[in-house]
């Protein structure tokens, strides 16, 4: 979920509240947006305010999240309507981007008095909408240009890797768009997005030269904008059209509402004979159906209250019918697909706390897992035999699963984008993470006798899964007497009260001494293994006594237990 | 008569035959008991005033090497001396120094000592050195026989004449001296008493044994009494995880309170986890940084009708019969079979309503590990517990949600209040997060929450509304055994587990 850092003081300026920095108060507030203040930064005089919805790009920034907040305080309620001037502007787009990234929107918003802190929101909003609605800068990525340097119409084409050199933002020197992707620091983290094609997209002026390398770097000459940029153009392009003219909308809407005056710009494919003008902020229409509202929301709202509602929530409701409530919704609601969307708004505006909790009573009866009962079972059979339980992680690495237990590897399931390298995997046994919890533990006091109840995954190629998981048991005694029979009478203990018979079958195992290492078996089916640890994996382990151990399918268990019974 | 425990009156005997006086080792030889046993009889001898225990300061005294050489040939000037004297009184310092044998780096040594002690005169411009009289043996000199005789001698035993020089040799660096603090166990006027009297030796016994018990011998000794104050060893039970343990009553609270376990596998195709939930395919939470992918193989199946996966298919893309736009994409059946590890326990729930066995009205729940790519510090970790469910009747509505949410604040939480706040999840709405307050631990977020988009719903087939929630059950956890970082959960610490309490 975005978090966005805004100007605390400009916060209160622009809502016409002066809320003294009330946490409490804030989030009060920001409730209605799904957000939540989480700190003040005394230092750059801002607040961070987190935004748990992720489908709301609009209020990314602190002159959307304001425009949403203001009608939700009854401070400015109803439809906000933005008005586009007329065609300022052309842009001629290339048939070569079609698989590159075909899609370009653009905007020009001119008398606008910028601050270094309205200049710095701009900046932020942009970040986040690149980095999150634009799938960092994959789907869309924005451009703004100081307008009287550049001659338009604009040319959004290609050019080979070497053609074109500009001073990218930031930068003194002219690089060409190859040096861009080698050197420059954005071209390193966003030239995978355009490197494996032949040509780059260039966006060019009249007099070619180069506002900007999309989606990598602007131009240092006309893609700054400062305190003195009166008149700006704003350029979006992407993968999707509709995201790209989403974005471009966002964008354009809060320089309007810094004071500035939108135009807007025609885009000709001529390659698909279309010519599109942005921006649009066209109205959407929906109706909202008064039972269906109350149906849901367990209420009984007339239509007119349900209208007040939609219009604490900045849509417009200009007819009312008894049953139906037709909704004008405005152009920066991208997120409204469906009515229920409209429904939470009028819940929203209503106060959930307004709304009676019902506990229902329901003729349903609780279980749990059928595995569950055993499991417990086992769990007290263990603390009774003194075993003490341990919690692990089921993420591992094949290194301690094999290697560092002695053995060879085995397929397993493994991770390909794994966060830290030594969690790569799912264990698929269980035994390796006791014997790591020992290897953490070698100053505390002996003996250490140690047991987990957890689930282990198989590779298993019949499933839809290709996997399956196991419950499992394994034990391990820890100390300077621990021998293969104290593992061994404990397992018996452990059998007999299940009220199993078992037998033994020696086994050579690499983790384990050969010649104390046995299988368990339950009515012909092997279930487990127990021995004493292999000096040569207690090494590697850096363990210093004796081990013993043992892990049991469980599951395997259960089975034949159900079949007896 | 005065009545002692058997160690006490061995430690006693002992005294006595070693004439009152002796340090613990002593005490042991001929009591044969342990250090430990003599300390502590001696420690209650004095609390009854039969002995004393003294610290006593020891200073050991043993020559080194250039002592021992001086012990055997002589101080260096008492040589000298004694060639003097040979060569008449007076003799130049060479011849002197050859008569002596002195050892080139004694010459100074010699003289200066000779003349400090007044045995000789120099007329160093003749050259001439002078015997002044025949010195008796110092006690410097006797000392240094004393202590080449024995190995070590303690300074305190010395006569107090001979005291005098071991400063003297120490100075001369002849002598190494260490100090020891010893102690010293003292028969009192009382305790010689009790001895002579002859105290009544119980036999007491410290260990009850099965002998004393069977044969009624018990009857005849006294069992010695303990100090019962005395620190013990610790023990370590056999318990349950806290966390566990934890778990265990949540899953008992939901099951009393209606509730089905649901289960599944940790691997889980996307298609569960994120497109029956109506997440685009393009999600962030789909990307690398926010979802682990199986490495091998990478694609499972999707074992459902070609309908309901038709069904979501333009759900995502128009939005089908859901009256939804949809999210406007192409979808991709490829992308929706790539295996991941489960994100959230929310696959389960969309998976029991595409079962079989789903019944109406249901309510289900599950707890399960779930998997993010995330850095594992104070408040994230990449493998975690998630607790949630489904509750499915007709009619439901976000009354009865909140319902469920406050039953959960009472019943899991112990909530004295709570507060419900807009929430969002790309599969629920409207969505409600809960936050619970109990008097003590303030307020905490404790749930997410909201019934089921109809894009998710009726793909699947569902026409009763659905509440989901789920349950920030690790928060909880960490406000009842009192630790700040939700690491403490996966602990590799065994000392904390075995100190934590069990209630």
């Amino acid at each position: 979920m975005p978090t966005i850092d805004i100007d605390y003081a400009e916060f209160e300026r622009l809502l016409g509240m002066e809320l003294h920095k009330d946490l409490d108060k804030i989030n009060d507030i920001l409730a209605f947006v799904k957000g939540e203040a989480k700190l003040f930064d005394e230092k750059e005089g801002t607040m961070s305010v987190e935004i748990k919805d992720t489908n709301r790009p609009d209020i990314w920034n602190i002159e959307g999240l304001v425009r949403a907040l203001r009608g939700f305080l009854g401070i400015e309620e109803g439809l906000k309507e933005y008005a586009v001037g007329k065609q300022s502007a052309e842009v001629h787009v290339d048939q070569r981007l079609e698989n590159i990234r075909p899609y370009i929107g653009c905007s020009i918003v001119k008398n606008l008095r910028l601050t270094d802190s309205i200049i710095r929101g701009f900046m932020h909003m942009q970040d986040k909408l690149d980095q999150t609605y634009g799938r960092n800068r994959r789907r869309t990525s924005i451009g703004l240009y100081n307008l009287d340097l550049i001659k338009l119409p604009l040319q959004y084409t290609v050019t080979k890797p070497s053609e074109v050199s500009f001073v990218p933002l930031g930068f003194t020197e002219k690089m060409s768009l190859k040096e861009i992707l080698a050197y420059h620091p954005k071209g390193l983290e966003y030239g995978h997005i355009v490197r494996k094609h032949e040509v780059y997209p260039i966006l060019l002026d009249a007099e070619n030269k180069p506002l900007s390398f999309p989606p990598v770097i602007n131009s240092n000459d006309l893609g700054r904008v400062t305190e003195d940029t009166r008149n700006i153009l704003v350029e979006v392009t992407g993968t999707m059209d509709e995201a790209v003219l989403n974005t471009l909308k966002i964008v354009t809407l809060s320089l309007i509402d810094r004071g500035g005056e939108a135009y807007a710009a025609k885009i000709h494919y001529p390659h698909r004979r279309l010519d599109v003008m942005t921006p649009s902020f066209d109205t959407g229409q929906m109706d909202l159906n008064v039972d269906y509202t109350n149906r849901v929301l367990g209420v009984q709202l007339k239509a007119k209250q349900i209208a007040q509602m939609l219009r604490k929530a900045g849509h417009g409701t200009e007819e009312i019918e008894r049953n139906r409530v037709h909704v004008q919704i405005p152009c920066y609601r991208i997120d409204v697909m469906h009515p229920i969307d409209l429904v939470e708004d009028v819940a929203i505006a209503y106060d959930y706390n307004n709304i009676k909790p019902l506990w229902r009573e329901m003729p349903t009866t609780g279980r749990v897992r059928p595995e569950q009962g055993m499991i417990d079972v086992a769990r007290e059979l263990m603390i009774g035999l003194g075993f003490q339980e341990v919690l692990t992680y089921t993420l591992t690495n094949p290194e301690n699963l094999f290697k560092k237990m002695n053995r060879k590897k085995e397929r397993i399931v493994e991770i390909s984008n794994p966060k830290v390298m030594t969690l790569t995997c799912l264990r698929n046994w269980l035994l390796p993470s006791l014997i790591e919890f020992v290897s953490n533990n070698l100053h505390v006091e002996c003996p250490q006798k140690l047991f987990e109840l957890g689930k282990v995954t198989l590779l298993d190629e019949k499933r839809e899964t290709r996997t399956r998981d196991e419950d499992r048991l394994a034990a391990i005694i820890y100390d300077a007497n621990a021998s293969f029979t104290e593992a061994k009478s404990t397992l018996e203990a452990f059998m007999a009260n299940l009220g199993l018979e078992w037998q033994i079958r020696e086994t050579e195992h690499p983790s384990f001494i050969n010649g104390r290492a046995c299988k368990t078996i339950v009515k012909g089916a092997e279930v487990g293994i127990l021995g004493e640890i292999n000096p040569k994996v207690l090494e590697t382990w850096k363990l210093e006594n004796p081990t013993a151990a043992f892990e049991l399918d469980i599951e395997k268990i259960i089975k034949i237990k159900q079949k007896e019974q | 008569m005065v009545e002692l425990r058997e160690h006490e009156h061995r430690t006693l005997s002992a005294m006595g035959r070693l004439i009152g006086e002796a340090n613990v080792e002593r005490l042991m030889k001929e009591s044969g008991l342990s250090d430990a046993a003599v300390m502590r009889a001696a420690i209650t001898l004095q609390e009854k005033g039969l002995v004393r225990i003294h610290e006593r300061k020891e200073t050991v005294l043993k020559l080194n090497a250039e002592g021992k050489l001086h012990a055997r040939k002589g101080l260096p000037e008492r040589r000298l001396i004694n060639a003097l004297e040979n060569l008449g009184e007076e003799a130049s310092r060479k011849s002197a120094f050859e008569k002596a044998g002195l050892e080139k780096q004694f010459i100074p040594i010699a003289l200066g000592w000779a003349q400090k002690k007044k045995w000789t005169t120099l007329d160093s411009k003749a050259d001439v050195l002078q015997a002044v009289m025949k010195p008796e043996v110092g006690i410097d000199e006797r000392l240094l026989q004393v202590l080449n005789e024995k190995e070590k001698v303690m300074a305190e035993e010395l006569d107090p004449e001979l005291q005098g020089a071991v400063q003297v040799l120490k100075g001369r660096k002849l002598l190494d001296v260490e100090g020891k603090t010893r102690r010293v166990i003292e028969l009192t006027p009382a305790g010689r008493e009790t001895l002579e009297e002859g105290a009544s030796e119980a036999p007491e016994v410290t260990q009850l044994t099965q002998e004393l018990i069977v044969g009624g011998k018990w009857k005849k000794v006294k069992l010695q009494r303990y100090n019962v104050e005395a620190p013990v060893a610790e023990t370590w039970p056999g318990k349950k995880h806290p966390y566990m343990q934890f778990l265990e009553e949540v899953r008992d609270k939901l099951v009393t309170l209606g509730f089905k376990e649901m289960v599944g596998t940790a691997v889980e195709t996307s298609f569960f986890n994120f497109d029956a939930l109506y997440t685009p395919q393009d999600h962030p939470a789909r990307e690398a940084s926010g979802i682990y992918f199986v490495k091998s193989p990478k694609e499972g199946s999707i074992d459902v009708p070609k309908k309901i996966l038709d069904n979501v298919r333009q759900t995502h893309e128009n939005g089908w019969k859901t009256g939804s736009t949809g999210w406007k994409y192409k979808y991709s059946t490829k992308e929706a079979k790539r295996l991941i590890l489960r994100g959230h326990g929310t696959c389960l729930s969309a998976r029991t309503l595409l079962s079989k066995d789903l019944q109406v009205p249901g309510r289900y729940f599950s707890i399960v590990r779930c998997y993010r790519p995330e850095i594992v510090d104070k408040t994230h970790l990449t493998e975690f517990n998630q607790v949630e469910g489904i509750i499915i009747d007709k009619d439901l509505t976000l009354r009865d949600l909140l319902g469920v949410l406050g039953k959960f604040a009472t019943e899991i939480a112990g909530a004295d209040k709570v507060k419900f706040r807009p929430d969002y999840f790309p599969f629920t709405e409207p969505s409600v997060e809960l936050a619970a307050y109990r008097k003590g631990y303030g307020w905490i977020e404790f749930g997410g929450s909201g019934i089921f988009r109809p894009e998710v719903t009726m793909p699947l087939g569902i026409k009763e509304p659905v509440i989901a929630w789920g349950l920030g059950i690790d928060r909880l956890f960490m406000m009842r055994a009192r630790i700040e970082e939700i690491r403490c959960i996966f602990t590799q610490d065994l000392d904390w587990v075995r100190r934590k309490a069990v209630v």
